[in-house]
Order: C-alpha cells, then sequence, then structure tokens
C-alpha cells in the first residue's frame, strides 16, 4: 500500500515539476536557487512521504512542501542582501530589468506572504479555495477572506505606485 | 479580470532550464537507494528485536550469534538471508543446537512470500526441534530402562541439530534448504526446500523453469545422467523400477540457476547411494531442442 502512495508522488513529483519550479521562482527569482528549492522539496517529500496519509492529499501535501522551501530560502536570501550595502540592494533591483515596475505581477510580489500565496495558487495554479486552504493549513472562510483582501488592495491601488499593498 | 491573465502568462513564461529533470530525477534515485537501505535495516533491527525477546525468554543462548549477526550474507541485491534465532542447549540428556534462518526481501512486493516463508521455516525448525528432544528423551529413557546407566548415557553424542544452506543467491533466485538431523538415527531427518522467485515473488516449481513437460525432460535427463554414473563407477542403478518425478519432487536451484533434482535413498539406488543429486542443465537442455527442432526425444 506505502509502495502505490510512494510510486504515485514519484510520479506526480515528475509529471509536474514545471510547476514546482516556476512557484520556486517565482519566490527565489533566479534559476540556480530555484533548482535548489525543487530539489531539496523532492528530497524532502520523499524522505518523510510515510506522513502522507493518502492519495488524496498528495497534491496538495506537496503544494505545501515546495512553498515551504521557497520561502525559507527566499528569506535567507533577503536577509543576505540587508546585510550588504544598499548599492547591491540596487543593483539586484535594476536586474530585474524586463519586469514592468508597475504590472500586476510585480506587484503580487510584494504582496503579503500568505496573500500573495493564495493568489499564486489560485490564478497561477489554479488550486481551489479547498485546496488552498489544506496547502497552508487553514480554514478555507480564512483563505477566502484573504484573498478578497487581497484582491480589493490590488485593484484600489492600481496607479498608485508608492502604496504599500500589504492587505 | 484582464490583468490577472496577463500576470499569469508572465508567470507561465517563466524558462524551465534543462538541469530540471535532471535535477528531479537525481533526487528520486538517491531517495531510491535510501529507502532501500532503510528498509533492510528496518527488518534487520525488528529480527533483532524478535531476538531479544527470545533471550529474556531464557533460551541457552550462544555467543556465536553476535557474530553471526554482523556476517550477514548478502543474497544478490534483492534478499538477504540471516540467523533469526540460534542457540545451543547442553544437558546430560542431549545436545540441541538450532538455527532457524529468515530471509528478508527488500522488494516490498514479495511482503507476502517473505511471510509465508519465514513463517514457514520458523514453525517447521521449531516443530523439528521438539519432536526431536521429544524422541531423544525416549530414546534415553529406553537406554536406560534396558539397563544403560546414565554415565554410559552420557558418553553417546546425542545431538539434535537444526541449520539451513544456502544453494543459489543470485538476481533470479534464492535458493535454500533447512535441514533437521538427530546424531543417532538417519530416520527421522528433514530437509525443506525453499525455492524462490526473486522477480515474480512465487515459489519456482520445475513447470514453472522446464515448461509443461518437465516430467519427460527431466526423466530423459537424469537417465541419460544414471548410464553415465553406471558406466563411470559401475555402482548399481535400479533406473528400470523408477517411478520418474512429480511435482512433489525436491529440487532447488544451484548458483548455475539450473534445476538440482533431488531423488530420494532406495529411488534409484540401493540405501546405500543415500539420497542422490541430478542437475540440469538447462543450456545443453536449449541446444538439444535445437538439433531435433523442437523436439527432444522420447525417452524408452
Amino acid at each position: 500500500m506505502k509502495q502505490e502512495l510512494y510510486r504515485k508522488l514519484v510520479a506526480y513529483i515528475v509529471e509536474n515539476q514545471e510547476k514546482f519550479y516556476r512557484l520556486a521562482f517565482s519566490y527565489v527569482k533566479n534559476q540556480e536557487d530555484a533548482l535548489d528549492v525543487v530539489q531539496s522539496a523532492v528530497c524532502k517529500a520523499l524522505e518523510h512521504y510515510g506522513e502522507l496519509k493518502n492519495e488524496a492529499a498528495l497534491k496538495t501535501w506537496f503544494y505545501r512542501i515546495v512553498l515551504h522551501e521557497s520561502i525559507i530560502l527566499y528569506n535567507k536570501r533577503k536577509r543576505e542582501i540587508l546585510t550588504q550595502e544598499s548599492e547591491w540592494v540596487e543593483q539586484s533591483y535594476e536586474e530585474k530589468g524586463f519586469e514592468i515596475h508597475d504590472d500586476l505581477y510585480a506587484r503580487i510580489d510584494r504582496m503579503e506572504e500568505d496573500a500573495q500565496k493564495i493568489i499564486k495558487l489560485r490564478f497561477f495554479e489554479e488550486l481551489t479555495l479547498e485546496e488552498i486552504a489544506r496547502v497552508l493549513e487553514m480554514n478555507v472562510n480564512t483563505v477566502k477572506a484573504k484573498l478578497y483582501r487581497g484582491l480589493k488592495a490590488l485593484k484600489t491601488a492600481e496607479g498608485e505606485e508608492d502604496e504599500t499593498w500589504t492587505v | 479580470m484582464d490583468r490577472m491573465t496577463e500576470a499569469k502568462r508572465e508567470y507561465l513564461n517563466i524558462p524551465i532550464p534543462q538541469a530540471l529533470s535532471k535535477r528531479v530525477m537525481l533526487e528520486v534515485e538517491r531517495a531510491e537507494k535510501r529507502r532501500r537501505f532503510s528498509l533492510i535495516k528496518k527488518r534487520i533491527v525488528s529480527a533483532a528485536a524478535a531476538v531479544v525477546i527470545l533471550f529474556v525468554a531464557g533460551l541457552n543462548t550462544s555467543e556465536v550469534f553476535a557474530g553471526e549477526m554482523n556476517d550477514i550474507p548478502v543474497i544478490g541485491t534483492l534478499a538477504k538471508i540471516f540467523t533469526i534465532r540460534s542457540y545451543e542447549t547442553e544437558t546430560e540428556e542431549y545436545r540441541i543446537s538450532v538455527d532457524i534462518p529468515s530471509v528478508a526481501m527488500i522488494e516490498e512486493d514479495l511482503g507476502d512470500l517473505e511471510k509465508e516463508v519465514n513463517e514457514d521455516i520458523y514453525a517447521f525448525c521449531e516443530q523439528y526441534a521438539g519432536e526431536a528432544e521429544g524422541r531423544a528423551l525416549e530414546y534415553r529413557q529406553a537406554f536406560l530402562d534396558t539397563g544403560g546407566t546414565k554415565e554410559e548415557w552420557a558418553e553417546h553424542e546425542v545431538t539434535v541439530k537444526v541449520w539451513y544452506e544456502v544453494k543459489a543467491q543470485t538476481d533470479r533466485y534464492l535458493s535454500l534448504i533447512v535441514k533437521g538431523t538427530e546424531s543417532w538415527v538417519s530416520a527421522y531427518s528433514e530437509e525443506r526446500y525453499y525455492n524462490l522467485d526473486m522477480e515474480t515473488g512465487k515459489w519456482v516449481t520445475l513447470r514453472d523453469i522446464l515448461g509443461d513437460d518437465y516430467a519427460r525432460i527431466a526423466r530423459q535427463s537424469i537417465l541419460s545422467q544414471i548410464e553415465q554414473r553406471q558406466a563411470k563407477d559401475g555402482m548399481e542403478y535400479w533406473a528400470d523400477k523408477w517411478t520418474g518425478i512429480d511435482d512433489n519432487t525436491k529440487f532447488y536451484m544451484n548458483q548455475d540457476q539450473n534445476p538440482v533434482i533431488i531423488l530420494e535413498k532406495y529411488a534409484v539406488a540401493p540405501g546405500g547411494a543415500g539420497q542422490l543429486e541430478f542437475e540440469i542443465d538447462l543450456a545443453a537442455f536449449a541446444k538439444e531442442l535445437l538439433r531435433h527442432g523442437g523436439k527432444v526425444e522420447k525417452s524408452h
């Protein structure tokens, strides 16, 4: 039984690896770090597959791991940047270059952590609200409330560049 | 929400590096190795735990045991055999030494077979040791009743032995014989053959190896081997009295992956010859098949 679940987990990961990579990249913003995130997520999932209860939980369980790994590395890099000179920070902003400064994608990127996760999972990864609730281990109503608040903030902030997007 | 569609497009445009699938597969393979290793470890640990319980149960254990656990023979990459229980007891009545093997298969899918085999081996060993002990005590009683003294009895080497022999340990087959013998009488000796196909997770039968026509094929090979042996050592064989083999005929797989058929004492030769073994050379058999255009000559 466990063997079967393990095989399904491996198959699921291999089939959807590009999705996980994109999600990781949307946080860490560079190829090497995104690859590291995916690799360590795969490693952790396969090592702890015993914690996976059933096949139905597979997708949301693995998304949770990918998000967790992404945020860990993202925060680590952010701390590294903060400890360096401000000049370097500016440079790294410019490196993003091709991103239009005020497009929605960039603004989502600056949203508060939960709202950002919810919007990415809902609109980019097309998970249902119930799935998102399981990924984030939150109540569905909480997810809904955070999503609506986040979207409202994105809308009202349109054209007001210097506004903070945190909801 | 149009802007959201745009944002999604931007997200989906994140380029996928070629290295991604390599890195994922690398991790999958690593995990596979770790998993195989931990499965073996888990089984050895649980076997060791079982042994500890037996220690507590007050069995007379030997130091040999500790050594044996560190010296577990590896069978291919698919199975391990180890002594799950080993003890020696020496009383003034008799001496008994028991080594009970256990098979650990690495492929989890073979779980049912593994359980079945181990339970069977364990039951066989326990039963044999128990019965042999009973027979030893009966023998002693008879000895004393007929005027023998305890001192005279002590000079007898009355030993019950239960042990095993691994015959094949290839990637494909695991073949072992579990034996029980008594030093004072051979009539009660017992052997049990365990032939396992590691690929299918099933017991191996002669039919699996030689096909539906296995009885005739084996008979023909054995008869020609008897002829050769007769010419060589001049021993008397009773080939014409022999009824041939069937589903219950004992055999094991050898390291060359050929079946070796066991003919019981008296089956084809006088008792003095004991039990005889005949290897069926599968490569030679295949050649024979080709030479006769797919048909092997009927034996007389």
